[in-house]
């Protein structure tokens, strides 16, 4: 019993790690979302190509360097967060400004063409071999009363709570914040009351590229392989931003973490009692999202959306 | 009153039909390949049927689906199984497995009536992995992951083998699929599809049953997508999940949407171009660049397709359907065209 409960416990932690992950994943289809209606496609390609980014500040500078150290890891984060500055505003340029006016269905195209396009070129320079990553930390563990947790797992939901109230306090707070509340209110009041709308957007797709690198530099250690089908996990974000209602931020990570959780305790404990879990263990997500959606079809902090004939 | 098609020029879908049956000799004359042309046609021609189905229900209904290759691997795994293991005959089959796939269809149309959207997308989406997991989980007769061999179709005692005789199978079935979906989208049911697209609250005013009608746009889409299917395992004479990705989902939604949403002819160019693109203009275009860049790596291929269709959703917003009306009234109004309008 003690066991089980140790087993669990451990589960459920390792699970809101990768849950903070499908978080940060999910907070960037939702900003973008929320400010331009727009689902993109390409938000798990984004933190491919983040990841890949990073990947090659940390082997250039170690080689350049001759050994590793915490702060080469800094280092590379910075660089990989100004290449994402650099990537998303000239995503922006590509894709946003061009497709303003017309239906959202094009720009879902766009986003779904450029995901092809960027999985393409990346597969291109990076050959066909799966990287390694190293991680900062190592294979180190620390132990809690018998829970054996991984520092990298705390790393990655100590980011995740700093990068979110991060977000929370630009969102409600500052100038820019409130400007893009608005604008995802109602970009026409919004551009008459003299808010730049097409910089706010601008930001918008910067913040979730900058959001997509980090998850991708959190995530690829964490998986131990990198290479182009780690785009394919945007997907698995996908439903983390619907359970908790597209368009909610606070949505978004609630479902994430949610997600993350069941998925890790249904691979582990639950297969490991039930036979018949493991048949379902990579739909359980969706099998839960359905779930919810028939309750609640706005997802879960979603706002019903109220019409007008 | 004015009939049903009053409006339109129909000489020419004879010629179209005609030009369709004799295509087959006219590339066996023109190309020695024509083997892979035919191959190419063929499953643009599965494709067509698929899509005027998933046309009906985005393009009319207005109703998102992301997981419409989950419906072609109903069909295709049903007819499997009914004729190699059940021992009915392909006919029948070829009746029963797109009913079975549309019924899965209203299953997928229950939650519909409460989910609409992006939400809706996403439902679509889970219920493509779900079938595709349930396949491999029903290993007993669908051989798991493994994939399934697949007899060939035997049509009143004829046994259709070569890429030939699947053409003319296939593209008589296109064009039953594209007659029917024009007939459904001019027809009582098709305005109702219409106008629940259009505004929800007003259709039902109108006294349009929502639920009704949605749950109707799921089952006929999924019984095209289905009939589709069918098609598919009898004709590429193996099956297996890895056929239906959701990538595969999401092309036809881009296959639709390139056409033009919301016209049967449109889904019908769109996936014409999207097929023909990704398996004949894409390798020419890579031949092209191999003959002064060295390159080794197959992803050339889909930058390729990627770059070309993102260069023509930018300049192209309103899809294929939509350049060609423009097109028309340029010609219409010829002497008098504003320019502007017209860039």
């Amino acid at each position: 019993m003690i066991s089980l409960f140790t087993d669990i416990s451990q589960e459920v932690i390792s699970g809101i790690a990768l849950g903070s992950i499908y978080a940060l994943i999910a907070l960037g289809f939702t900003l973008i979302y929320k400010a331009t209606e727009v689902v993109n496609f390409a938000q798990g390609e984004l933190m491919m190509v983040g990841a890949f980014v990073n990947f090659f500040f940390v082997t250039q500078f170690i080689s350049s360097a001759g050994e590793s150290s915490l702060w080469i890891f800094f280092v590379a984060l910075i660089g990989s967060i100004i290449f994402a500055v650099a990537f998303g505003w000239i995503l922006d340029f590509v894709i946003n400004r061009p497709l303003k006016d017309e239906p959202i269905f094009s720009v879902i195209m766009a986003t779904i063409s450029l995901s092809i396009i960027l999985r393409a070129i990346v597969a291109m320079i990076a050959g066909p071999m799966s990287l390694l990553p190293v991680s900062p930390f190592g294979e180190n563990v620390i132990k809690i009363g018998g829970i054996v947790i991984s520092i990298l797992d705390i790393f990655i939901i100590g980011s995740a709570i700093i990068l979110v109230s991060l977000f929370y306090y630009f969102f409600n707070k500052t100038r820019w914040g409130i400007a893009m509340q608005a604008t995802s209110e109602d970009p026409i009041a919004a551009q008459l009351m003299g808010i730049p709308v097409n910089r706010v957007h601008a930001l918008v797709w910067i913040f979730s590229a900058i959001v997509a690198t980090i998850s991708g530099i959190l995530l690829a250690p964490r998986m131990s392989l990198l290479d182009t089908s780690m785009g394919f996990l945007g997907l698995k974000a996908f439903p983390a931003a619907v359970l908790g209602g597209f368009g909610s931020i606070g949505g978004a990570i609630v479902g994430g973490i949610i997600l993350g959780v069941i998925e890790t305790v249904s691979m582990g404990t639950l297969s490991f009692h039930f036979e018949w879990i493991k048949e379902i263990n990579d739909i359980i997500v969706w099998i839960v999202l359905i779930a919810v959606l028939m309750v609640k079809p706005d997802g879960l902090f979603g706002v019903e959306k109220v019409k007008k004939v | 009153m004015k009939g049903r098609y009053e409006d339109e020029n129909l000489y020419w879908i004879p010629l179209l039909i005609g030009f369709v049956l004799l295509l087959p000799f006219l590339l066996q004359s023109a190309t020695f390949s024509y083997k892979y042309y035919l191959f190419v046609l063929n499953m643009a021609g599965i494709y067509i049927i698929l899509t005027v189905g998933l046309d009906l229900l985005s393009g009319y209904t207005g109703l998102i689906s992301l997981g419409h290759g989950a419906f072609l691997a109903i069909g295709a795994y049903t007819s499997a199984i009914l004729v190699d293991q059940a021992g009915i005959s392909f006919f029948i089959s070829l009746i029963i497995s797109p009913l079975i796939a549309g019924l899965f269809g209203f299953v997928i149309g229950f939650p519909a009536l409460r989910i609409t959207g992006m939400y809706l997308g996403l439902t679509t989406m889970g219920f493509g992995f779900i079938v595709k997991r349930l396949i491999i989980a029903f290993r007993e007769w669908t051989h798991g992951a493994g994939g399934l061999d697949v007899s060939s179709p035997v049509l009143f005692g004829y046994t259709i083998k070569s890429d030939w005789d699947n053409y003319y199978l296939i593209y008589t079935c296109v064009i039953l699929a594209i007659f029917a979906g024009r007939r459904l989208a001019k027809s009582k049911i098709g305005r109702a599809f219409m106008a629940i697209r259009d505004s929800e609250q007003a259709a039902e005013a109108s006294g349009i049953n929502l639920a009704k009608y949605k749950m109707l746009a799921f089952f006929i889409s999924g019984l095209f997508a289905g009939f589709a299917g069918v098609l598919f395992a009898h004709t590429s004479h193996f099956i297996s999940t890895d056929h239906f990705d959701m990538l595969l989902s999401i092309y036809f939604i881009i296959m639709v949407l390139v056409g033009g949403a919301g016209s049967i002819y449109g889904a019908v160019l769109g996936t014409l171009f999207i097929v023909l693109l990704d398996n004949l203009y894409v390798p020419m275009i890579e031949d092209w660049i191999h003959s002064f860049m060295n390159t080794n790596a197959g992803d050339i291929q889909s930058l390729i397709f990627g770059l070309i269709m993102f260069l023509f959703i930018i300049f192209q917003p309103m899809g294929l359907y939509g350049m060609w009306l423009k097109l028309r009234i340029y010609w219409k109004i010829f002497p008098f065209n504003p320019r502007k309008r017209f860039t």
